[in-house]
């Protein structure tokens, strides 16, 4: 078993990493992390013990972050994927498209979302 | 240059030096070529400023059909920088520019034989389309062709080379006049002149090469190294294959972003101020001189036939602000200092141009006080603002976001080009020059604001380094 999680680089893509790295060390599974941003990604903070994988999107067919995510989903076997999401307005939604909205109704696995705006949390 | 030691390639593979050989001939065509696709770019833009004032009789133009002419091949050039494109990915650097060459002669023919606005227009829109795809491609072909040694030097010397096709262009369009100025249809012939670049491009062509590295990106390894050792000595062939492979994986890289990443901060940052930046470029009125100069200086109080000469002037200062930047400033002036008192000077010029198209008596006076200060202004843009932009643009993005933010600063550009190309003679009919050079002057002061604000330095600093800086939120 792998979990995967999409992290880009937002306040979101920080908070689903950490959720994952909790998941992957609660069922003892290895962690496939994709960083969605153009910039390196700092995983310093993950737990040393864990085994993680790290990938980032190279060349056009990349260019969607969805397909870019669904494409590792496929490579590395995960069987569950970890994404943030956080409330959007209409028009950024409609501006930009929403890569968690694609990913909740594409990813062939189940998807854990963390809600960042959640109060309770 | 150092002589007898390796040379380290950008990507930091070591190379054998480049010998004297039978190679050397195939790149001094490559040289040659490279400097006709840019002539052909600046001739092709240029040639309408001297053919536009005696077509204007000759069709019946009006300032909105007028500015149509003239813009329709900027709408061309933007849809053929984006098929362009796509063609040399698909079809490869060559037979891309062997098609562009064909179709430069049949734009150019139609609008040789336009007998109306109906055959015109459409002809502007696919010469546009050509000038468009060539910009895209010549620049890449060369820079995939030529060794490391000579590619810094190359990208520059393709806008020296537009530079001098405008500036002949201007100076053929003032022979012409002379010759056969009492001919109705003397238009006709500064157009023809246009062809024969075209014609020797595709002749040229034709005797290239393709692309190594759109070879290697095709899995073409052998027929890559085959177009190396006609173009290189035996061992720097060999030793450049893998040099081409990492290149071509870099610029596959550079393919990465898109529109998705525009939601992180940063990244939309960068985006605007480059965008902006090349809006900002063509606001300065560039173009509008360099394709309506004589319109312009016959506003000015010019003759018809003096102003096609003293706009001759216009293109010999841009030539010598372009080889003065190339060879003198722009390694030793900050780029953010070099670009944003270019816009400072080119704006102070602009108010000057105001007050005395406002304060002077007509007269042959303020016309040549308003030459003179149009050709001050051609000189500053091109000494601060034409490269140099360029070079800023190229340096200002990361890596992999390069490919979608350089296509979409070069469109920002190509459209507010065309949109000025346009409004330009409506503007000048309803206001005068005052009212153009008072637009100029307020939009040159809102991106000095802008650019103060907005823009980083990116000279002085290594890409990785720039990139890590702005990712950090540090836009100094």
């Amino acid at each position: 078993m792998t979990i995967l999680v999409a992290v880009p680089d937002s306040k979101e893509g920080a908070v689903a990493l950490a959720a994952a790295a909790d998941e992957a060390e609660l069922l003892d599974t290895d962690l496939v992390v994709v960083n969605l941003g153009l910039g390196p990604l700092d995983t310093s903070s993950l737990p040393p013990t864990l085994k993680v994988t790290v990938t980032k999107r190279t060349g056009k067919a990349d260019r969607d972050p969805v397909d870019a995510v669904l494409a590792d989903i496929e490579e590395y076997g995960a069987t569950r994927l970890v994404i943030g999401v956080k409330r959007r307005s209409p028009v950024g939604k409609a501006l930009l498209g929403s890569v968690s909205q694609g990913l909740l109704l594409e990813a062939p696995v189940p998807v854990l979302a963390i809600k960042i705006d959640d109060p309770h949390r | 240059m150092s002589h007898g030691a390796p040379i380290t390639s950008s990507s930091g593979i070591a190379l054998p030096l480049l010998r004297p050989g039978p190679h050397q001939r195939r790149l001094d065509l490559i040289a040659v070529v490279a400097t006709f696709g840019g002539l052909l770019f600046g001739y092709d833009t240029g040639v309408i400023n001297g053919a536009l004032e005696p077509m204007k009789h000759d069709l019946g133009l009006n300032t909105v059909t007028e500015g149509l002419v003239t813009a329709t091949l900027l709408v061309g050039a933007a849809v053929g920088a984006i098929v362009g494109g796509r063609m040399n990915d698909t079809l490869g650097r060559k037979k891309t520019l062997t098609i562009v060459a064909v179709i430069f002669f049949v734009g150019t023919v139609g609008g040789v034989i336009a007998p109306n606005l109906a055959v015109m227009l459409p002809s502007r829109i696919i010469l546009g389309f050509a000038v468009g795809a060539a910009s895209v491609t010549v620049p890449v072909y060369l820079a995939e062709l030529a060794p490391t040694e000579r590619r810094g030097t190359l990208s520059g010397r393709n806008e020296l080379a537009i530079v001098v096709g405008q500036m002949l262009a201007f100076i053929i369009n003032a022979i012409i006049a002379g010759v056969w100025g009492h001919h109705d249809g003397v238009w006709r012939y500064m157009l023809a002149v246009a062809a024969l670049p075209a014609v020797c491009l595709f002749v040229g062509m034709l005797r290239m090469p393709e692309s190594p590295r759109w070879l290697i990106s095709k899995g073409r390894h052998d027929d890559a190294l085959q177009v190396l050792l006609q173009v290189r000595n035996e061992d720097r062939a060999r030793a450049e294959i893998a040099e081409v492979e990492h290149l071509a994986e870099e610029e596959s890289e550079s393919q990465t972003g898109g529109w998705a990443d525009l939601s992180v901060p940063w990244i939309r940052r960068i985006v605007v101020v480059g965008c902006g930046l090349a809006m900002a470029q063509q606001l300065t009125g560039i173009n509008s001189v360099m394709y309506y100069g004589t319109q312009l200086l016959t506003e000015a109080g010019f003759s018809a036939s003096a102003a096609l000469i003293a706009n001759i002037a216009n293109g010999v200062l841009a030539v010598a602000g372009s080889a003065i930047c190339l060879f003198l400033v722009i390694d030793r002036m900050p780029r953010r200092q070099l670009i944003v008192r270019g816009f400072i000077a080119t704006t102070a010029v602009h108010g000057l141009i105001v007050i005395a198209a406002t304060v002077m008596p007509q007269g042959i006076t303020r016309a040549y006080v308003i030459l003179i200060l149009c050709v001050t202004f051609v000189f500053f843009m091109q000494l601060a603002l034409n490269v140099p932009v360029w070079v800023c643009l190229s340096e200002l993005f990361p890596l992999q976001l390069r490919g979608f933010a350089m296509g979409l600063s070069i469109l920002c550009m190509w459209l507010m080009n065309a949109a000025l190309t346009f409004a330009f003679p409506i503007i000048v009919g309803l206001t005068g020059l005052q009212g153009i050079f008072s637009l100029f002057f307020v939009v040159g002061v809102i991106s000095v604001v802008f650019l103060w604000k907005m823009l980083p330095n990116t000279s002085g600093r290594s890409l990785e380094q720039l990139e890590e800086a702005f990712a950090g939120g540090d836009f100094r």
